[in-house]
């Protein structure tokens, strides 16, 4: 059964009812032997460009291999949407199935959408073509696009008035800072009518600080109601930032600009609009003002030898994880900064291992919130130290110094001190090669001369030396002369010594003397006999050595002749040779008449009266 | 060491002598001791310029030794002057060719100065040579050889009135050698004296100082040098003086722009 599609609804309708009965009669007759039908069929053949509709492709059966028409000249929007429904009543089943498309008129005029086709039980069965009037797009969607038109040509005619009902302040918690202490920075919208649309033009370039987003904003603004200047407005912040000066002197915040579109009261044109009040949108644009920070320098007076910046109020805290460990072992230390204030900032900490430690870049992690009260929470900082060599080493206190914005003093806080023994490593033991490697030169820090010298200066002359002087030749000279002077004296003394005559003759006194010496002692010991023996020798032997007489030509009479050759008086001579024979004697027998005194004394003086005489 | 200490010990001792035998030699140098004191003592606090000062009243009083004029190339090296420390280094050097700290501070000096001079090559027998004659003060070597000659007299001495066959031998042996040993020395004192008397050197004071192909201002440039450089003079010329540089170049250039050593 096929429907044709009329300008005349009402004979359509009529025609369809017919044919209608006409098919539940057939129906109706043949329950058995369904006939199964392929409809096409659209929500309105009259469309405007742009409308949607729909056309649906409708089976009472099953059918396989649907094939859609070509939709030239539309836009599928969506399709095919398959939908299929099964009804069974008084055991009568019917199956039905549907294709529909939703679809756009691309171009007006007069469109078909060509047949689709669709195999049932090997038969192929086709639908109608249906033909759909298209005309052009409808004033209801041109409505919809002239109110961005009207926007557009909006006049800002009324700027002054808007001015005082719609700005935006930047707020500052501080203007007197020092440099790094934290400001809240707060861009407040105060409005007394309505917003429609905004968007920001420009944020503020925020030279001269460090920034930091307020990030626990809720995502919605949030409206309050303030009064300013004796006006009530509604009240937002639109964007809230935490500052950290980075230079002292005065810092401008820049403005912060947007753009509002506001609906405003218009003239009335008709009674409806005076009754109700009519607005237009307009388009404002709006400018904060600018904001000078001063800001001051931290003071020299007093500032740390390590302080790097911090300004604040901060704590700190350290911890190892082991407190013995073995060498090239690693050793986690870690250094908790918790505060509030440009905490951001503090990359390195001056921390003092010993140099042993192999030190890697620490790992920082951070748990800091920005907040409108300010940027707090803490900074691990976790340095992987591995020692290298075994003993027992100190980790030095970490000092951290702050500027303390409250009480505007410099304050320097430390962690505690840490004791680590470091034992023997394996590697050390194990890897005998690798000893060497484990040594490390020993770092030039820095180059300077040598210290002056102090002590004895050892001042001389300018130009004068020793080596040349007049004293050094004399100095010198005076080995050979000495070397000189000593051959010339052994020279002569060899001279003397070999006269053996005047050699003896010199002898004689000294040998006489050595006998009368012995002759003394033996006096002293009353050893008669021995005592004359000596007096008997001295006297011999001083005559053998004086006249140069052998012992066996030593007799009295050869005495005699050569001490009268030598010129000796007789009457000496005489008492010479008395005194030989009185102790000669007195050898074997007592003598009486002389004592052992005067006869060491009659000796001795014989022998100076000769040594007198002789020549 | 010790060797250094016995012969600082023997050069008191013969001093004291000296001093005891010639004591119009013995001049009063209280003064300048008590300068040098003060002068270290302005030295350790840091107080150059005053140190400076005293050392250079040392000098102004007509004596001097190698520590004065080292420290007083220390006191210039602080206050900046690099060209007067090494004209000071290089004079203390003179006195004691072989000190340690003397040589450290010139090489430490010399690496300041703005030329960069690579020093030619000596022959290995002639720097052999040089630093055996180097090896000590002349001063040293003189009371070394004193030692020496007297030492070999009086075993010579020894020799001529010893009875026994073995002391005559070994004494008449040891005294030759040491005889020698004691003329070698006084060689080699002269050597260095000669050395240091013909080895004419100066450092420049002036910056830049544009070294001449003759001796006049129309002449043409050679090289440029700068202050602090050790240069060596060979000829004179009324105020005009020939110069060699350690890396063998050379040229004229005016007296007036170096200080002698």
């Amino acid at each position: 059964m096929s429907q044709k599609i009329g300008k005349q609804q009402v004979f359509k309708r009529i025609k369809i009812s017919y044919l209608l009965i006409m098919v539940l009669l057939f129906c109706s007759g043949s329950l058995s032997a369904q006939r199964v039908q392929f409809n096409a069929s659209v929500s309105g053949n009259d469309v405007a460009t742009g409308e949607p509709f729909r056309v649906t492709f409708a089976i009472n059966g099953n059918g396989s291999r649907f094939t859609p028409p070509d939709f030239t000249g539309f836009q599928v929007l969506s399709g095919p949407n398959v939908s299929s429904s099964i009804t069974s009543i008084n055991g009568n089943t019917t199956v039905s199935n549907s294709y529909s498309y939703d679809l756009v008129a691309v171009k007006e005029g007069i469109l078909t959408i060509g047949a689709a086709f669709i195999m049932v039980d090997d038969r192929r069965l086709n639908t109608n073509p249906i033909r759909i009037r298209v005309s052009k797009g409808q004033p209801m969607q041109q409505n919809n696009q002239q109110p961005q038109q009207q926007q557009e040509e909006m006049i800002q005619d009324n700027a002054e008035d808007l001015s005082k009902a719609l700005f935006i302040r930047a707020e500052v918690n501080k203007t007197n800072v020092y440099q790094g202490e934290q400001i809240l920075l707060s861009y407040r919208l105060y409005t007394r009518i309505g917003i429609v649309d905004s968007r920001v033009d420009k944020l503020p370039d925020l030279n001269g600080f460090w920034t930091e987003d307020v990030k626990n904003q809720p995502q919605q603004v949030q409206w309050r109601t303030e009064t300013y200047k004796g006006l009530k407005y509604n009240v937002a912040d639109v964007k809230q930032m935490i500052l950290f000066a980075e230079h002292s002197g005065d810092i401008k915040i820049n403005p912060f600009e947007m753009t509002f579109i506001v609906r405003v009261a218009a003239p009335a044109r008709d009674i409806m609009e005076q009754f109700f009040g009519s607005f237009k949108d307009v388009k404002y644009a709006v400018k904060s003002i600018p904001v000078v920070v001063h800001v001051k320098p931290l003071p020299e007076a007093g500032k740390p030898a390590g302080f790097n910046g911090a300004v604040g109020k901060f704590s700190i805290q350290a911890k190892v994880d082991k407190k013995e460990l073995k060498a090239n072992e690693t050793l986690n230390y870690s250094v908790k900064l918790t505060g509030s204030g440009n905490i951001k900032l503090m990359n390195t900490l001056n921390v003092n291992l010993p140099t042993d430690f192999e030190k890697f870049d620490p790992k920082i992690t951070d748990t800091i919130k920005e907040e409108a009260n300010g940027v707090r929470g803490s900074r691990t900082y976790s340095y992987l130290l591995i020692p290298r060599r075994q003993g027992n080493y100190t980790i030095a206190p970490l000092e951290f110094s702050y500027f303390d914005t409250s009480t505007k003093k410099y304050v320097t806080i430390a962690t505690k001190a840490f004791a680590v023994k470091v034992n023997k490593g394996l590697v050390e033991n194990n890897v005998t090669a690798f000893s060497d490697a484990d040594q490390k030169d020993v770092k030039k820090l820095d180059k300077d001369i040598r210290s002056i010298k102090t002590g004895n200066a050892g001042l001389n002359k300018i130009g004068e030396r020793f080596y040349g002087s007049q004293r050094y030749w004399l100095l010198l000279l005076s080995g050979p002369v000495f070397c000189a002077l000593a051959f010339v004296f052994r020279n002569r003394n060899r001279k003397i010594n070999s006269d053996v005559v005047r050699v003896k003759n010199r002898r004689a006194g000294k040998v006489a003397a050595k006998h009368l010496a012995n002759a003394q002692k033996q006096l002293a010991a009353k050893n008669t006999a021995a005592f004359y023996e000596a007096i008997f020798k001295g006297l011999y032997g001083y005559l053998s050595d004086k006249l140069n007489l052998t012992a066996a030509e030593l007799n009295k009479e050869s005495i005699i002749d050569s001490l009268k050759a030598r010129g000796i008086s007789d009457q000496l001579i005489t008492k010479l040779l008395e005194t030989l024979d009185l102790c000669e004697m007195a050898r074997y027998a007592p003598v009486t008449q002389l004592s052992e005194r005067e006869v060491f004394e009659k000796a001795k003086g014989i022998i100076n009266e000769i040594e007198d005489e002789i020549k | 060491m010790k060797l250094k200490m016995k012969l600082n010990s023997l050069k008191q001792i013969l001093y004291l002598s000296i001093f005891m035998v010639l004591p119009l030699l013995s001049f009063g140098n209280q003064q300048p001791d008590e300068l040098y004191a003060a002068a270290n003592s302005y030295y350790a606090k840091g107080q150059f310029l005053h140190a400076l000062d005293n050392y250079k009243k040392i000098l102004a009083g007509g004596t001097t030794s190698a520590g004065l004029y080292y420290n007083l190339g220390n006191a210039s090296y602080k206050t900046g002057d690099i060209a007067a420390a090494i004209l000071y280094y290089e004079k203390a050097r003179k006195l004691a060719p072989n000190d340690d700290d003397i040589q450290a501070n010139i090489r430490l000096a010399n690496s300041k100065t703005s030329d960069k001079l690579d020093e030619a090559p000596e022959f290995f027998l002639t720097r052999w040579w040089k630093a055996v004659y180097l090896s000590a003060s002349t001063d040293t070597f003189a009371l070394v050889s004193i030692v020496l000659i007297l030492a070999g007299s009086a075993l010579l001495i020894t020799y001529f009135f010893a009875h026994a066959v073995m002391i005559k031998k070994t004494s008449f042996y040891s005294a030759l050698l040491l005889l020698f040993l004691g003329l070698a020395v006084i060689f080699i004192a002269s050597r260095q004296v000669s050395y240091f008397e013909e080895n004419r050197q100066g450092i420049i004071f002036n910056s830049p100082v544009a070294i001449k192909s003759a001796p006049s201002d129309e002449a043409r440039n050679l090289f440029i040098i700068h202050s602090g450089t050790k240069v060596s003079i060979i000829d004179t010329k009324k105020d005009w003086i020939r110069i060699t540089l350690t890396n063998g170049n050379e040229g004229w250039m005016r007296l007036s722009d170096l200080k002698e050593i």
